[in-house]
């Protein structure tokens, strides 16, 4: 009995050690979903590819995605070496930024020249890269292609439409196309598609806007405050937002809100419940990121909008159509223990070799050229590509330490005004007045 | 003598257990809420004093985050102690007979708080939710998770929950009366109303005091379903003081002000607990 204890406890130890021994040598904190998913592609070309020859493994470690960002720093904070590689974004780098490896000494010359400009700056803080990016983010205006072309064809609606739009807005207007809209034509298509101001209207919102008290929410909301000439500050650092532009940026909503022309429960909406207004048939337009178009567009999961969806920039102001552009990427930690071996798995990543097996596994690169090579399978990515080159900003500051903790500001005065809790003077105020106190922490 | 070290004996664990896992955190707590401290220098933070104190106490966000605890958890409290105590005392013969019903009323307390936030979520949705669809039905179209209710809709989300524990403890403490006092007021002509209020009630007092506390610091420190169903919003509307505290840690990079905020918190349990041990002490002498 003793000795079979004896071989059971030596098998045991050597299966330990050997799933030990079997262990990778370079770890990568990651969150599940589609992103580790396509991820783990690119690990798994690597690991039968170049890793072979370099003599080393990759693996990822994933964190469940409910505050994934908040115990990611708090082990970064904590000097982990459990993990080497981990997932950055543009707004959480200047925070995380103590706490890695800055990657240019890790980077061959001219590796991620290929990705979009506004991606690498949008991982970049104090003049140095932090993350290559993986997957890069923007917003469109998502209309319905049927909707829309009947209103550019049928006289009746057209007239109807220049009524509302006088009514409403002060000035009649005509339909115009949907990659041409201004603020104003936004409005006055959402006014139309509303069926409580046109009973005729076939849905019963125009719009679907995303108003919870969340800081992903002000980043959508913050083109209104771009296109018109607005920033959280200027170039010396002042700040800016209690601004006749941000003004004008919290009325366009609010136009919107005041006429019932997007669904009252959109005080809690964020993504998902925007997807389901839009999708669902109720409403005619939504602003929305970039990754909701699979889904909308899907007649499987939505079949009243599935292969009917449009896609246009964000509708344009003085300074014309602007979007908020950020990305994800892979940063290093600097308590890593396997800095070089990370350095070069990093190198891989940036490759373009690497970043096609990304985007056929279901990523979003930051790769105009693969973006524009895909259409075929996704027919937004082009459109992804273009509109981060043409119209994709980084908000001055949205990458410092301080950018969360300003988008919580926001996104608690602006809810709060878009809900009625305050007036548009008290909340641009108090904003200024957060900012400041959160740029100063 | 032999008892008192018996005593001794007998809490060692419990005490050492407390020192060990609750002391230490509760003295680097206490040093950092002193601090000037961000994730940064969490390992050398600055002693700067009462600031992150003086500063939770001036902040009007962080009042008005403690008064949104408070009502919420005085109205789901008092809630769950009348709902529960109605049902103890009105179904016991029924729970004491079919005992897997109260397997089957308990069944809410199996799921996390996090993931009824994001049931209701779906059940509130005004497209596709099941509970704006019945509305409708009435003529009704409530925005539930707007201003005008959403108050409402989170301390019930949290009386719905949560009422099967105060009815699992009151339920107990009911079964616990020994049957021979309500016979005898019976006989003695007491009516079933009279037995409640002048038997049941008094001798239940304790257990519903304890019940009660434990629901209102359950309460009083919600963060959950909140969170996931509202974010603290329209504007701060639901924003809780964990809600209001976890956002000054972790969003905000505030841990010193965040922390000093939490002691506050703890203070206020503590007042709390002190002042329902002495009645419930009383209660037991007498």
């Amino acid at each position: 009995m003793k000795r079979r204890f004896i071989g059971a406890s030596a098998f045991a130890l050597a299966v330990a050690l050997g799933a030990q021994a079997a262990q990778a040598d370079v770890t990568l904190l990651f969150w599940p979903g589609p992103e580790s998913d396509a991820m783990q592609a690119v690990i798994d070309a690597f690991n039968e590819g170049p890793g072979q020859e370099l003599g080393f493994e990759v693996d990822q470690l994933l964190f469940s995605r409910q505050g994934f960002f908040d115990k990611e720093l708090s082990d970064l904070a904590a000097g982990s070496t459990e993990f080497d590689l981990a997932l950055v974004t543009t707004y959480t780098l200047g925070r995380y930024a103590p706490f890695l490896e800055p990657l240019d000494q890790y980077l061959d010359p001219g590796v991620a020249d290929h990705f979009a400009p506004v991606a690498l700056d949008s991982l970049s803080a104090d003049g140095s890269i932090y993350g290559i990016p993986t997957d890069i983010s923007v917003h469109f205006a998502f209309y319905r292609t049927d909707l829309i072309d009947e209103l550019m064809n049928n006289p009746d609606w057209q007239a109807r439409y220049s009524e509302i739009a006088a009514e409403h807005l002060g000035a009649a207007r005509d339909p115009v196309d949907p990659g041409d809209w201004t603020w104003d034509d936004y409005i006055a298509t959402a006014l139309f598609f509303t069926q409580s101001i046109n009973p005729d209207a076939p849905t019963q919102f125009g719009s679907a806007l995303q108003l919870q008290n969340l800081i992903f929410n002000i980043m959508i909301w913050q083109s209104t405050l771009v296109s018109n000439g607005g920033n959280w500050m200027d170039a010396d650092g002042t700040i800016t937002i209690d601004s006749d532009a941000a003004r004008r940026g919290l009325e366009i909503y609010q136009t919107i809100i005041d006429a019932g022309a997007t669904p009252p429960g959109s005080l809690s909406y964020e993504f998902a419940e925007a997807n389901a207004a839009f999708g669902t048939g109720r409403a005619a337009t939504t602003l929305q990121w970039n990754a909701a178009f699979n889904i909308v567009n899907d007649p499987d999961e939505y079949p009243e909008t599935g292969g009917l969806v449009g896609i246009a920039p964000m509708p344009a102001g003085p300074e014309g159509h602007r979007t908020h552009s950020h990305s994800l990427g892979i940063g290093m930690n600097a308590a890593s223990e396997n800095k070089d071996q990370a350095g070069q798995f990093l190198n891989y990543l940036a490759s373009i070799e690497a970043q096609e097996i990304y985007a056929a596994a279901g990523g979003t690169p930051a790769v105009p050229s693969i973006l524009e090579g895909m259409s075929d399978q996704r027919p937004e990515f082009p459109l992804i590509g273009q509109f981060a080159a043409d119209y994709g900003f980084v908000i001055n500051g949205g990458t410092a330490a301080y950018a969360v903790p300003v988008y919580e500001v926001l996104a608690q005065e602006f809810s709060g005004y878009w809900s009625g809790q305050t007036d548009i003077d008290t909340a641009l105020s108090q904003a200024a007045s957060g900012m400041a106190e959160a740029m100063a922490q | 003598m032999h008892r008192r070290r018996e005593a001794w004996w007998l809490i060692a664990p419990l005490a050492i257990f407390m020192v060990v896992w609750l002391g230490f955190p509760f003295l680097s707590n206490l040093y950092y809420s002193l601090s000037d401290v961000t994730f940064e220098t969490l390992s050398s933070p600055t002693l700067t004093g009462f600031g992150n104190f003086a500063d939770a106490a001036g902040s009007a966000a962080f009042w008005q985050s403690l008064w949104f605890s408070l009502r919420f958890a005085v109205i789901a409290t008092t809630a769950q102690i009348i709902i529960a105590l109605t049902l103890a005392i009105a179904l016991r013969p029924l729970l004491e007979r079919y005992r897997f019903l109260l397997a089957v009323l308990i069944l809410p307390l199996m799921i996390s708080p996090a993931l009824m936030g994001i049931m209701y979520k779906l059940m509130l949705n005004e497209f596709v939710g099941v509970v704006p669809q019945y509305l409708a039905l009435f003529g009704l179209y409530p925005n539930l998770l707007g201003p005008d209710w959403v108050v409402t809709v989170v301390i019930a989300i949290e009386v719905l929950q949560w009422t099967p524990f105060a009815l699992l403890l009151l339920l107990t403490a009911l079964q616990a009366i020994p049957e021979e006092l309500l016979d005898a007021a019976y006989v003695d002509g007491a009516k079933p109303r009279d037995q409640v209020r002048r038997i049941v009630l008094p001798l239940m007092g304790p257990a519903i005091a304890i019940t009660a506390f434990i629901r209102f610091i359950d309460s009083f420190r919600v963060f959950d379903h909140i969170y996931v169903l509202t974010g603290g919003g329209p504007g701060t509307l639901t924003t809780s003081s964990s809600i209001f505290i976890y956002r000054a840690f972790f969003q905000q990079g505030r841990l010193g002000f965040a922390i000093a905020s939490s002691l506050i918190l703890m203070a206020f349990s503590l007042l709390l607990l002190w002042a329902t041990m002495r009645y419930v002490l009383k209660g037991a002498r007498t």
